[in-house]
């Protein structure tokens, strides 16, 4: 009997965790956190996102992308680790994410919009993705490259505006002046 | 919103409503309860009626039905502390069900909450660490983030054979053959491998080297088929311009 109670206390499986800090695995998947010096505000994460705990929104006044997390509705799935092309965001290991109040559960990261250089107004992107866009062309053609690069900075209207420019300028004319061909 | 709970409380005993959750949470609920979790040593108790309840545990994202039972067990709780824990995401907001027609869509639209405890279902450690905040033992470890980060995003440095482009093709490779938690890790290698090399042939005989060194035969496999393509693609590349 003595022998027994000796070895009970080698039993006892009870975890002491509130009360003691625990290391969880690191492959648990916890806490989504967007790294936010990668971060391009691509959005791609936002539409991956099945019950929409990341939401992506433009504030045109204040010239801001918003990416936003709200860990109350995350369901920890990964899917957003898995589609974010520039690797920023990651799901950490971190569970202890009870709290009192809603408000705690947000994480947001807001990212400068970029301006058209034609006509100065916000664009739908953000000045990262143009930069991101811009390292992208690194080893194409030349001539295709400074086509590309002609068009990278404008906003969506002003691109339909400079491209039907260009056409209506270089169409051929038969010698009675009417458009022989399409202009392109 | 009612007001934070107070914070300490001899013993806790909670009662259990199941307002239309998937029982992913119910069972996480039952696993507190087990020897090895054991939330019985706080004082935490299960009672089977919501008159000898000072705290209620609510999982699921209330739906039409379920509105109805949760109301009655909140009204049928003494009404002394009447605390309330969301527990899980569709208790939090919805979750996974947010936008369906059939739910309210979070416990707080219908009774106030007092703790909020995220998870689908959330750990039994983290509904330990939930509880744990109810009765005082350990404080809140979140808080609300707004970053500002600047314009300049953060450039990957690349040897002489590599560039963003063919860094991309490589990942979205890699995510296909292994997944996105194994290709992070294979990623960081191959590049640091991609960098140090001045040549294709050089970098070819790197990563056949590594491969042949690895143990696991699945990660052999990846390095090769992955080194295999890289070393394509870069030969395409170099060839086109
Ligand atoms: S882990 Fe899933 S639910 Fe959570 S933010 Fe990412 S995509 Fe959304
Ligand atoms: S997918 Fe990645 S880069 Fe794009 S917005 Fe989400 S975290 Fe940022
Ligand atoms: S939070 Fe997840 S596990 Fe819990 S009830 Fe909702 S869907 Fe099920």
């Amino acid at each position: 009997m003595a022998k027994y109670f000796e070895k009970t206390d080698k039993w006892v499986v009870t975890f002491k965790y509130p009360l003691e800090p625990l290391e969880p695995p690191r492959e648990l998947r916890g806490k989504p956190e967007i790294n936010p010096d990668l971060c391009i505000g691509c959005g791609a994460c936002a539409e991956a996102c099945p019950p929409n705990a990341i939401t992506k929104e433009i504030d045109y006044r204040e010239g801001y992308a918003k990416i936003k997390i709200f860990y109350g509705r995350c369901i920890y799935c990964g899917r957003c680790w898995e589609v974010c092309p520039e690797g920023a965001i990651v799901l950490t290991n971190i569970f202890e994410m009870a709290t009192p109040s809603k408000d705690d559960l947000i994480y947001e990261v807001n990212l400068e919009l970029h301006t058209c250089s034609r006509c100065g107004r916000y664009t739908e992107f953000t000045e990262r993705q143009v930069h991101r866009a811009y390292t992208l062309l690194t080893g194409i053609p030349r001539e295709r490259r400074k086509e590309l690069l002609d068009r990278m900075f404008l906003c969506r209207d002003c691109r339909r505006q400079v491209f039907s420019h260009d056409a209506l300028r270089n169409r051929r004319t038969d010698k009675y002046g009417r458009a022989s061909q399409t202009p392109f | 919103m009612g007001g934070r709970p107070r914070p300490r409380f001899r013993s806790v005993w909670v009662f259990h409503v199941d307002a239309s959750a998937c029982n992913g949470c119910d069972i996480e609920v039952l696993d507190v309860l087990t020897p090895f979790y054991d939330v019985e040593r706080f004082g935490v108790k299960l009672v089977p009626t919501p008159r000898q309840a000072d705290a209620l545990l609510v999982s699921g994202s209330v739906n039409r039905q379920a509105v109805i039972g949760l109301k009655r067990v909140y009204e049928a709780m003494p009404p002394k502390p009447r605390i309330v824990a969301a527990v899980g995401a569709c208790a939090i907001a919805g979750g996974i069900f947010y936008d369906s027609l059939a739910v309210y869509g979070g416990v707080d639209k219908i009774i106030p909450v007092h703790i909020y405890i995220p998870g689908c279902p959330p750990r039994p450690e983290a509904i330990l660490f939930g509880l744990g905040q109810l009765l005082g033992l350990v404080n809140k470890k979140i808080e609300p983030r707004i970053l500002y980060p600047g314009r300049r995003v953060l450039d990957r440095k690349y040897g002489v054979l590599f560039n963003e482009r063919l860094y991309k093709d490589l990942r979205y490779y890699l995510t296909r053959y292994v997944g996105y938690y194994d290709r992070d890790y294979i990623l960081d290698d191959l590049l640091e491998i991609i960098n140090s090399s001045r040549t294709v042939e050089e970098l070819r005989e790197k990563i056949m080297d590594k491969a042949s060194r690895l143990k696991d035969p699945r990660l052999r496999e990846v390095y090769s088929i992955a080194g295999g393509y890289i070393v394509e693609k870069i030969r395409e590349e170099t060839g086109a311009v």
